[in-house]
């Protein structure tokens, strides 16, 4: 009887740990798997398992990037995590004595807590598991010299991370076991000496892909509010769910410039920027478009907002600057297919082939690169399209050189290029009153009131007028408010 | 049981031998057969690797090529694509130097064959000596270097083996690698950010030197060594990036400033000259094959980006004095941009002294990223320029160098695709006639270049492997160790 309750103990124990970690993922951070699966592009080749293995902790990178790539179904990405939890719990309590059952979920609580980290990689939490299932193979005492050829192979395996084995396996076996410890540090200098001409010390030592940005390591800050909430609303975006964004928004601001870029773009889909703007945190002249930023995340909003206003070589410039801004030097399979697609809409078939070509490798992304390959170079077909035939007609039609300090201007001729992009009118009216360019935003509502396609002035817009005519003496006026925030922050 | 081996082991060979099918009656046409790349009439060096090649249309089921030797010699492949063995295609440029190759190309394709006509490719009399070549990989993107590495490549073979890439130095942009003369006991190499600085080794010793000093704006960057292997001269200049809205060319770079100076590396000394040092943009130097005078470009200063299509450069060359490290005190224009409403940029002079090559646009002092640069040669016997029509394509031809016998020159193309440059190899005879460049020959030549995500950029030949400590790059880029130099 007293077996019998251990047992559903045990295993209900673990059904928690999966149902506990699927809620998670799935209900609460669904945001976190889609961030870490844009910043990979996992190819069904044997040249890419090769090239992963040619590397210490290569194949729990491999095998991290095999998992990452169903994040981009959230339920699954959130199953597969769910499931690995349960595995480092199941082998951590089969290492523990059974009364100490309930300590099995220490390892999977400093995991989790440690994923808070955007930057930690699942071929860490791969890499512990892998070490963890090794130890359990349970090699027997007298064979501990196997250690000579194990410990080599599970190095090149799953890199650093064979520490835990070695020093599991030196608390079982005793201190007589300790050479193994030495071998294993000699074999790491003996790797990065002979093997890893290209790689520091240091990375030799702790790991080549277990953190994102080299040389750099995990923190200990959990999942913080206000960065998990930016990566929510770049994911809303992704997915393009506006009405989720305003709504969001309305709760919760975290004052960045990401986060205007992300809310100034969901009210323009929802044709709300012309009234609600203000009524929204503006960072300033950043908040409708950001300049560039060498991060992997701060562009990306941008470049959808360029994309869909139509500035399709800025987007295009933006996604190819985020992924390479991936310092792992991994692809996205986000950006990838933007950059396809801005290809696509420029007609430059031979560039977009090989990206097309690419993707079609992937799992995500091969449904969608295989029809894009059907429309190579067929005209009529792209400019059929709903989106790329729109954006095609949206596009400048001269050439002139980008400037980010003209963007007002930039938005202003990209509207008169095409006066059915109401979206670029909004932005161009929208970025004069950022700007503070209030004689250029007087001047052209009569653009708004032709072209805008409003029944009556848009109430924002009706705002900023009062406040322009009594020179900021307006109480309650959000564009007020934010003229005034502005000229706090440049006379402080 | 040695009964049941040998039976085994004839049952898989009489397996493979029905796999591999081979051509029967097949249909003659007249057209030279579709292949990638394109080496239908190439001229190549003994000692290249071998011409692989695919059939175009991708729906073929096999190919059968049979290559003869004029001067004998006979190589057949038959599979996927045309696979060469390394040694056995060697031993066929050997014997037919200075003589041709006849290639023979036959397709599968739904049970039926059909031979092409037959095309040659030919061997030079002129090897190519070079061990192989450099050169930098990085996406074609925009303002991010990304994951970016130096390469070598051995040109006899297929093997290409990192001499830096980003891994050892994260976050850190790195470029203008130059060897003197192909010979890499010299090697110079900038790095550009923070911890930037320039490495000199000579004879495997590494240093780094900060060559900013207060009476330069910067740190140098495109190099060039004086053949007597002492000096560097180093343009020192501020480069940005601008970006169009057409979906023609995608980026203008253009410099704020750009002057020329000369370093010592045995003093660490700057050598400074007036007229390399004024408000117009002194560009990318080069030394004259006996070091006695040094080529660049110049141009006028304008308000860029906004006037970008003023930058005109003027292909220009001062004396230079080794024993004493001094300048002359003219400058000569040998091309006048803004007479001819060209720019010259990018001088490479032949190290046996006979020519000049340069690019040619129609602004601006960056060109591969002008899709109309063009090479064009000078006689330096006769001051004559011809533009290189053999090779020249409406997209951007540019980084080119010579090498060390200076038969060979290779040069990087956008022509497939105007994005992804890649490497062509050409060679020139006595006469300044150029041969049908080909493109660097790789295993399986258009997986290859299909996957590859990366353009190439300042190719350059290396007499030998090149030998460069990375960890030991690392240890000194990241403890800043630098070393000053002075104003002589």
């Amino acid at each position: 009887m007293k077996t019998g309750m251990a047992k559903y103990w045990k295993i209900g124990l673990s059904v928690l740990v999966g149902i506990g970690m699927f809620l998670f993922w799935y209900v609460v951070y669904p945001h976190a798997l889609s961030y870490q699966e844009q910043y990979q592009l996992f190819l069904w080749t044997w040249d890419y398992l090769l090239e992963r293995l040619s590397l210490p902790g290569g194949f729990a990178d491999w095998l991290g990037e095999f998992i990452v790539q169903f994040f981009y179904l959230e339920w699954l990405g959130a199953l597969s995590l769910a499931l690995l939890f349960v595995a480092l719990q199941r082998l951590t309590a089969r290492l523990l004595p059974e009364s100490w059952l309930l300590l099995s979920v220490v390892p999977v609580a400093l995991l989790w807590w440690l994923m808070g980290d955007i930057n930690v990689l699942l071929s860490l939490p791969v890499a512990v598991v892998l070490a963890l299932a090794l130890v359990c193979v349970r090699v027997r005492r007298s064979w501990s010299w196997a250690d000579v050829l194990i410990l080599p192979a599970a190095y090149w395996l799953i890199g650093p991370a064979v520490w835990l084995y070695a020093v599991i396996r030196v608390l079982q076996l005793g201190w007589k076991h300790l050479w193994s410890a030495g071998w294993l540090l000699a074999l790491q200098l003996m790797a990065y000496a002979w093997l890893l001409p290209q790689w520091p010390l240091q990375m030799a030592m702790t790991g080549l892909s277990y953190y994102r940005i080299p040389l750099h390591y995990p923190q200990w800050n959990g999942y913080d509010k206000d960065m998990y909430e930016l990566i929510r609303l770049d994911y809303l975006v992704r997915k393009e769910r506006w009405d989720d964004i305003v709504k969001r928004a309305s709760e919760y601001q975290v004052k960045t410039p990401f986060w205007s870029n992300c809310v100034n773009l969901a009210l323009a889909e929802k044709r709300l920027l012309a009234d609600r703007m203000f009524d929204f945190y503006q960072s300033g002249e950043d908040a409708l478009v950001m300049p560039r930023v060498r991060d992997l995340t701060s562009m990306l909003p941008s470049a959808e907002t360029f994309w869909h206003l139509g500035m399709v070589n800025s987007a295009q410039r933006y996604m190819f600057d985020t992924q390479e801004s991936i310092l792992n030097g991994r692809k996205s399979g986000r950006c990838t297919k933007r950059i396809a697609e801005c290809m696509l809409v420029n007609g430059h078939y031979q560039t977009a082939a090989k990206q097309i070509a690419l993707l079609k490798k992937s799992l995500f992304y091969c449904g969608w690169a295989s029809e894009a390959e059907q429309m190579m170079g067929d005209e009529a077909k792209i400019n059929a399209h709903p989106v790329y035939g729109k954006l095609r007609r949206l596009r400048y039609k001269d050439n002139f050189l980008y400037s980010y300090d003209e963007m007002d201007k930039m938005l202003g001729l990209l509207f008169q290029n095409n006066p059915e992009n109401k979206m670029a009118l909004d932005y161009f009216m929208g970025q004069m009153l950022l700007k503070g360019n209030v004689q250029g935003f007087v001047q052209f509502m009569g653009w708004v009131q032709q072209y805008g396609g409003y029944r009556q002035m848009p109430l924002g817009y009706q705002d900023a007028m009062r406040c322009i005519q009594s020179q900021g003496k307006v109480q309650g006026s959000p564009y007020a408010n934010y003229v005034k925030r502005m000229t706090e922050r440049r006379h402080p | 049981m040695k009964h049941l081996f040998l039976s085994l082991c004839l049952c898989v060979s009489v397996f493979l031998l029905s796999c591999s099918s081979r051509p029967d009656n097949p249909t003659l046409v007249s057209q030279l057969p579709a292949i990638y790349p394109d080496y239908i009439g190439v001229t190549i060096p003994a000692d290249i690797a071998p011409l692989n090649f695919n059939f175009s249309d991708e729906a073929i089921d096999r190919m059968d090529v049979i290559v003869k030797g004029d001067k004998g010699g006979e190589l057949h492949v038959n599979g996927e694509w045309a696979d060469f063995d390394i040694d056995e295609w060697h031993a066929l440029t050997e014997q037919n130097q200075g003589g041709k190759l006849t290639v023979t190309v036959c397709t599968e394709k739904d049970g039926q064959w059909t031979q092409y006509k037959d095309f040659d490719i030919f061997v030079s009399e002129a090897r190519l000596d070079d061990w192989g070549l450099t050169y930098r990989r990085i996406k074609p993107g925009y303002e991010v270097g990304g994951d970016i590495g130096i390469y070598q490549r051995e040109l006899g073979s297929f093997d290409e083996y990192a001499i830096i890439t980003e891994s050892v130095v994260p976050g850190r942009c790195f470029n203008c690698h130059t060897a003197n003369r192909t010979n890499p006991n010299r090697l110079t190499m900038q790095m550009r950010g923070e911890g930037g600085g320039t490495m000199i080794q000579k004879d495997g010793h590494q240093t780094w030197v900060e060559t900013k000093t207060d009476s330069t704006k910067a740190a140098g960057s495109y190099s060039y060594w004086h053949p007597q292997g002492d000096y560097v001269a180093l343009a020192v200049n501020s480069v940005h990036q601008a970006f169009f809205t057409g979906t023609g060319q995608r980026i203008e770079v253009y410099h704020t400033f750009s002057n020329v100076e000369v370093l010592d590396t045995r003093t660490n000394e700057l050598i400074l000259s007036p007229l390399l040092q004024t408000d117009d943009l002194e560009i990318f130097p080069a030394f004259s094959h006996d070091g006695r005078w040094l080529y660049y470009s110049t141009s006028k200063p304008c308000r860029v980006p906004a006037e970008y299509e003023k930058v005109k450069c003027s292909l220009c060359r001062i004396a230079f004095d080794a024993e004493k490290g001094v300048f002359g005190e003219t400058v000569d224009t040998l091309l006048n941009g803004p007479a001819t409403d060209k720019s010259y940029v990018l001088a490479r002079p032949s190290y046996d002294g006979r020519w000049l090559m340069y690019c040619t646009s129609s602004r601006g002092n960056f060109p591969v990223s002008q899709n109309d640069a063009d090479l064009w040669l000078m006689d330096l016997k006769t001051g004559e320029s011809r533009e290189l029509k053999e090779l020249n394509t409406p997209q951007s031809e540019s980084y080119h160098n010579w090498s060390e016998n200076s038969r060979w020159f290779v040069f990087s193309s956008k022509r497939e695709d105007g994005m992804y440059t890649k490497l062509y190899l050409a060679t020139i005879d006595e006469q300044g006639r150029i041969s049908k460049p080909f493109l660097l020959p790789q295993r399986n030549p258009k997986k290859f270049y299909r996957e590859m995500m990366d353009a190439y950029n300042c190719p350059d030949f290396t007499k030998t492997k090149v030998s460069l400590d990375a960890h030991e790059t690392y240890r000194q880029v990241f403890e800043n160790k630098r070393e000053h130099v002075k104003i002589r």
